[in-house]
């Protein structure tokens, strides 16, 4: 089941892809699958196999990506991201084999934890949510960052968050605010829908005043078309 | 103010005093005007201390004629006879043979901070002097003397006065290091002014109707709120502290009303503000973003941007009735920051073109024909109307660095008036003339 639905989702961001074209860098899955490569690092010995099979995929992924093969490199991370989730699924059902047997230190084991779901790290780096040119809605590759702050915010219920809107340097400063601030807007209501109290989440757009990356071409503006996370408490 | 009509075009003839006419004759035809050869000999500094001054000066006055689009300024490599000729020596057929109708022609000297500043204006083909002026001034104010001969010899000459060289302009300059500035200028970059300065970010700059106060949103507390900052005393007062953006003001002729962009309601929305008793009326209801209003200049009307149909166009409503909605730009896909000219005849815009290039273009509201003020320029953004309806000043990144320009309506005559350390970026010219 758990394999068809994954299936089910690599068909899916392909055709997204197709449709939605190939020149935008996949910076977004790219995050997604070095970060699930990391967190399989606990499987590294007991599903090798595996493990090498994903890290080979990765080193594929990013040559592809270097060479600015978009389209590959992006299914490349999406299965780097499948893999590396097989191997977590299978340290996780496989505790004799792959937990280290004597000598486990409680603190290590927390370290572990914390490895395993980022949601439940109290000092989670917050990931950074991307948007198409003069658009405000979640692209579908981008709403597991959202459901992450999510379930991040419901085990730390005393946290609130503020989410800065930013936009590309294309454009007017004023048509810009807005577009900032209905980036900030959409990923607030999404958070809302997935069960958080709208009081713990503020919203302010800051147009294209505040780009990461100055440059004027695609990479830098998808860089900058993003809503961000900041911890308010 | 004129007593010569200026319809497509007009004669003026001025009495010379020899009981013959001198004719001056500088014809306008639809905006675009034939030509008249102007020839500025560069103003003779009497002391070598007033060399930098004097050049400045003739600087300024063929910037100032050729921006007016009525004369052609004559390539001064090409004069005949030297700057300091005194204009009791000057051979005309040296200034007809260079294709001179008409030259001007100045002398400087200052004396213990005293700057005196001789201007004469001649017709060349009947060796006649129409205009001389002498002006008491200091080092700091002799330009803007300059400026005052101009406008009187414009007037003389075509029955209309140039009031942009008597308002200021502000400006937001935007530095690497995440500083803004909220600065004043004149008209052509000089006696810069920098009125508010942050760390935090400053957005979308506007005048007041007199001209005392300038609008402006600033994120001093976390939240972009819109304060108007007195441009003398440098007072700060909030305007307006909702929750989300306060934001575009623009400025109602009766001086107490400004439309405002809020986005209190969950989505950007047009507003008027009573700025004395803080009353507030909802003007646009739409799903989409409404933003960037721009008063017409008979207060009735609100130009505003608006993604209604998906991409953002320009539109218009009637204050009156603000459900009867406009629009006013089907062209393009990416139409911002309208702005009325003061005059009322033109709504000059942003517009993205078919290369993805932004330029500045105008409606003409008679018509609704639009025309191309800026093309092939790299990037040209938010025009301002000057308070005469003459030019426009935008900002540019032409070359290389995002800067001021200053244009004609037609778009021929384009002249840097500001570049400095940071972008300067969304400029707007003052309602308020100072001569």
């Amino acid at each position: 089941m758990k394999k068809n639905i994954a299936f089910l989702l690599i068909v899916l961001s392909v055709l997204t892809t197709v449709f939605v074209g190939c020149q935008k860098p996949p910076t977004a899955e790219r995050e997604l699958a070095e970060r699930a490569f990391r967190n399989a690092a606990v499987g590294k010995d007991c599903d090798r196999e595996n493990y090498l099979a994903a890290e080979e995929l990765l080193n594929r992924a990013r040559e592809e990506y270097n060479n600015k093969n978009y389209k590959k490199a992006r299914e490349l991370f999406l299965a780097v991201k499948q893999k590396s989730d097989e191997i977590i699924e299978y340290y996780r059902t496989h505790p004799d084999e792959c937990l280290p047997k004597e000598d486990v230190i409680e603190e290590e084991k927390d370290d572990f934890d914390e490895i395993l779901d980022p949601a439940e790290d109290p000092n989670l780096e917050y990931p950074t949510v991307h948007f198409e040119f003069d658009d405000y809605t979640i692209r579908y590759e981008d709403q597991s960052k959202v459901e992450l702050v999510a379930r991040w915010m419901k085990n730390f219920p005393e946290r609130v968050i503020r989410i800065e809107g930013h936009c590309d340097e294309r454009g007017s400063r004023d048509y810009n605010m807005s577009l900032g601030e209905n980036r900030a807007r959409a990923v607030k209501n999404r958070l809302i829908q997935l069960g958080i109290d709208s009081d713990r989440i503020r919203i302010v757009s800051y147009g294209k005043e505040r780009p990461l990356d100055p440059r004027s071409n695609e990479d830098a503006w998808f860089l900058n078309r993003r809503a961000e996370f900041k911890r308010v408490n | 103010m004129s007593i010569y009509p200026r319809t497509i075009s007009f004669f003026i003839i001025l009495l010379s005093c020899c009981a013959l006419f001198a004719q001056v004759r500088v014809e306008v035809t639809d905006g675009a005007i034939a030509e008249y050869n102007i020839a500025v000999s560069p103003v003779f500094a009497e002391n070598k201390e007033d060399k930098a001054l004097a050049n400045e000066i003739s600087e300024s006055i063929e910037m100032v004629l050729n921006l007016t689009g009525y004369f052609r300024v004559l390539d001064k490599r090409s004069f005949l006879e030297k700057p300091e000729t005194p204009v009791q020596s000057i051979e005309f057929k040296n200034w007809l043979n260079v294709g001179a109708n008409g030259l001007i022609k100045g002398r400087i000297k200052t004396t213990e901070g005293n700057t005196e500043l001789d201007l004469h204006f001649f017709d060349v083909a009947e060796g006649k002097q129409l205009l001389h002026k002498k002006y008491k001034a200091s080092p700091a104010t002799a330009k803007k003397a300059a400026h005052r001969f101009i406008n009187e010899l414009v007037q003389m000459l075509t029955g209309e006065e140039l009031l942009f060289m008597f308002a200021r302009i502000a400006f937001v300059e935007r530095f690497s290091d995440g500083r803004y500035n909220l600065v004043t200028m004149d008209f052509d970059g000089s006696n810069r002014n920098v009125i508010y300065s942050s760390k935090r970010v400053i957005l979308l700059p506007a005048w007041s109707a007199d001209g005392k106060r300038i609008f402006f949103t600033s994120y001093e507390k976390n939240n972009p709120n819109l304060y108007s900052i007195d441009v003398r005393t440098k007072r700060i007062t909030l305007v307006s502290g909702y929750e989300g953006l306060n934001t575009s003001a623009s400025a109602a002729p009766d001086n107490r009303t400004i439309a405002l962009r809020l986005s209190k309601d969950g989505n950007a929305e047009i507003y008027l503000m009573d700025t004395v008793s803080k009353n507030i009326t909802r003007m646009t209801k739409n799903m989409s973003i409404d933003t960037a209003p721009s008063f017409s200049p008979d207060g009735k009307e609100i130009a505003f941007v608006s993604n209604r149909s998906r991409n953002p166009h320009i539109y218009r409503l009637f204050v009156d009735n603000p459900s009867r909605v406009e629009r006013l730009t089907t062209q393009g896909r990416y139409n911002q920051d309208p702005i009325y000219s003061p005059d009322g005849k033109y709504i000059a815009f942003t517009g993205r073109d078919e290369f993805f290039m932004y330029d500045i273009f105008l409606l003409d509201m008679s018509t609704r024909a639009i025309s191309r003020v800026t093309q092939n320029q790299k990037k040209n953004e938010t025009p301002s109307f000057s308070p005469d309806s003459r030019l426009l000043v935008f900002s540019s990144d032409r070359t290389g660095k995002t800067s001021l320009f200053l244009s004609n309506l037609q778009g021929d005559r384009q002249v840097l008036v500001y570049s400095g350390q940071g972008e300067a970026i969304t400029p707007t010219w003052s309602p308020e003339v100072v001569k």
